[in-house]
Parts: structure tokens; C-alpha cells; sequence
């Protein structure tokens, strides 16, 4: 995604961060708005593995929330690609019980862009 | 499921095809609304209470609920910056509060009063900024209410209803600065 980055303030990365989709980085402004620290996918969680310890399945959340310790993942997605996320979401809180993470749902962003007057990614 | 717009409803004819279905009519706020002031009281016995509310939502909430609290009442008012308006100017874009409570809270029974709760972010931020000037307590008092949405833990003493994802409209909310004064919660059809 070819994008001009905003200077975030709230921003707690090392590196500038690169988002995939237009949704990520409207998510970013609105954390940023709120004065809210956030990383950007900060960490990898192994999911699955075979028999010989090679990484089968791994899921990278789009936001962490330290202050609020809560791993965040933002989807603009068509239903069966949410899915797909809703099934990682619960893996993941299978095999890390003490991980907090919430799914911000189309539907959540098209209230929040309403709220804050944004133009949605089509 | 009533339809809005009815005899004396102010915004009868101003945009109503935006405005749909009544959710909760004036009747169930009037009721919710006593019974929320009941529990103040009951809470708060002996006590001084400061409500404070952030403009303009909450108003018409925070105007019924304070004359169903049988306490000594003090009201205040906050202002925050809108996203757009924060936005203009780049060195400022964050959430800030463009007017300030008109006196201190420091060791004094605090009641946050809210049109609605979702995210959670605002209020976060609110609540944060009061509790650093040493409130006695600092509760939480909302109408709407959509912890499903939550991504900031704040905690919520006093809640009203709990509402699905639909935009509404009336008794203090709005839709570009528009129907905050319909008496009833209405949803909003765009």
C-alpha cells in the first residue's frame, strides 16, 4: 500500500509502520486521536505446528494496545475472509488463554467513521 | 415499533425522511431515567454529588437525571475536541479538551454522565484526565450503553439500556448537529 504515513504521535514501534490496508491506518488515527499508545504488529503467535516443530499456523494481529493490554485486528473484509479471522481469533485464544484480543469488525468501523465523519475504504 | 414525528415532536417535518422507527419512546426514558436517579440516591446517602457531563449528547440526559436525584447536586460541563476539528491542524490532532471543567474536582464524589458508551476510547480519556485531579470517586452514569463494543476497560456504574449497533437520533443525539431535541430515540436511516 503506497501511502503518505501521518507523524503518529501515539506511536510506540521502532519502525515506521506499514500498513496493508486503508482500514489499518484508519484505525491508527483513531487510536492516535484518542491518545491511545499502540505498536503495530508487534508480535507473531504460533498457532499450529507439525510433528517436527515447523510453524503451520501463525496469526499476527494488526495492533497491540499496551496501555490497555489488548491485541487489536481490524477487518474491512468480505464475510468469508472474517471468517476465516473470527477462526484465528479463537485459536488463539485457545492456546493463549491470557492474551487479550478483540476483532473490530466492519460493521464497528462503519460506526466509528460515521461517528468521526471519515471516508470508508470501498 | 411507533413511528417518530408525532404531535409536537419539533423535527415533524425538518429531514424526516432520515429519521425512523422510535426506539425508546419519551415514556421508557422517563421511566429508565427515574430509576437510574433512584439508585444515585440510594448510592450517594450523606454525600455531595458533582455531575459532569461532556457536551452536547448528554445533556438532555444529564438535565431529567439530575431532578430525579434526591442529593445535594453541584453540575458541571467538558467539551472535547471533535475528530474533524483536531484533524485541521496536524500538531493537535488528538483528542483535547476545548473546555474544562469551571472548578476543581479534587476530593469530590464525581459522576461522569453519558449519552452512550461504546469503544470506550473517550471515556477512557476523560476518566483518565479527571482521576489525575484526585476526585473522592469517579463513577460512571450512561444511557446508552454497548459494551459489545468495547475496546477500553472502563468501567461503567450506571447504565441505562444497552443498545444494538443502529445510529440514533433524539433526546440528545444527533445526526450532523440535527434532532438532538426529538423527545423520543429514534433510529437513524442512512
Amino acid at each position: 500500500m503506497t501511502e503518505d504515513i501521518p507523524n503518529f504521535s501515539y506511536y510506540r514501534g521502532a519502525k515506521q509502520p506499514h500498513f496493508v490496508t486503508q482500514t489499518e491506518r484508519q484505525a491508527a488515527e483513531i487510536l492516535d486521536y484518542h491518545r491511545v499508545p499502540w505498536e503495530y504488529e508487534p508480535r507473531t503467535f504460533i498457532l499450529e505446528t507439525d510433528s517436527d516443530g515447523n510453524i503451520v499456523e501463525a496469526f499476527t494481529p494488526d495492533f497491540y494496545l499496551p496501555d490497555l493490554d489488548l491485541y487489536l485486528e481490524v477487518t474491512q473484509m468480505k464475510q468469508s475472509l472474517v471468517t476465516a479471522k473470527n477462526r484465528k481469533v479463537r485459536r488463539l485464544r485457545e492456546k493463549y488463554p491470557e492474551i487479550r484480543i478483540k476483532l473490530f469488525y466492519k460493521h464497528d468501523f462503519v460506526q466509528l467513521a460515521k461517528k468521526y465523519d471519515m471516508s470508508l475504504p470501498s | 415499533m411507533k413511528p417518530a414525528g408525532a404531535p409536537g415532536d419539533p423535527c415533524a417535518d425538518a429531514g424526516r425522511e432520515l429519521i425512523g422507527d422510535i426506539y425508546l419512546s419519551s415514556a421508557e426514558l422517563t421511566a429508565r431515567v427515574t430509576e437510574l436517579g433512584r439508585a444515585i440516591t440510594a448510592d450517594y446517602e450523606g454525600r455531595e454529588i458533582l455531575l459532569v457531563s461532556v457536551l452536547k449528547g448528554a445533556i438532555f440526559f444529564m438535565a431529567d437525571l439530575v431532578r430525579c436525584i434526591d442529593r445535594p447536586v453541584e453540575m458541571d460541563f467538558m467539551a472535547i475536541s471533535s475528530y474533524g476539528e483536531s484533524a485541521q491542524t496536524s500538531d493537535k490532532k488528538a483528542i483535547r479538551f476545548v473546555k474544562d471543567l469551571e472548578r476543581p474536582i479534587e476530593d469530590r464524589d464525581v459522576i461522569v454522565v453519558e449519552d452512550i458508551v461504546d469503544t470506550g476510547l473517550t471515556l477512557n480519556y476523560v476518566l483518565h484526565s479527571l482521576s489525575l485531579r484526585g476526585p473522592a470517586s469517579l463513577e460512571v452514569c450512561t444511557l446508552l450503553d454497548r459494551p459489545y463494543r468495547r475496546i477500553a476497560d472502563v468501567s461503567i456504574r450506571y447504565s441505562g439500556f444497552i443498545v444494538p449497533d443502529d445510529f440514533f437520533v433524539g433526546y440528545g443525539f444527533d445526526y450532523r448537529q440535527l434532532y438532538r431535541n426529538l423527545p423520543s430515540i429514534s433510529f437513524l436511516k442512512i
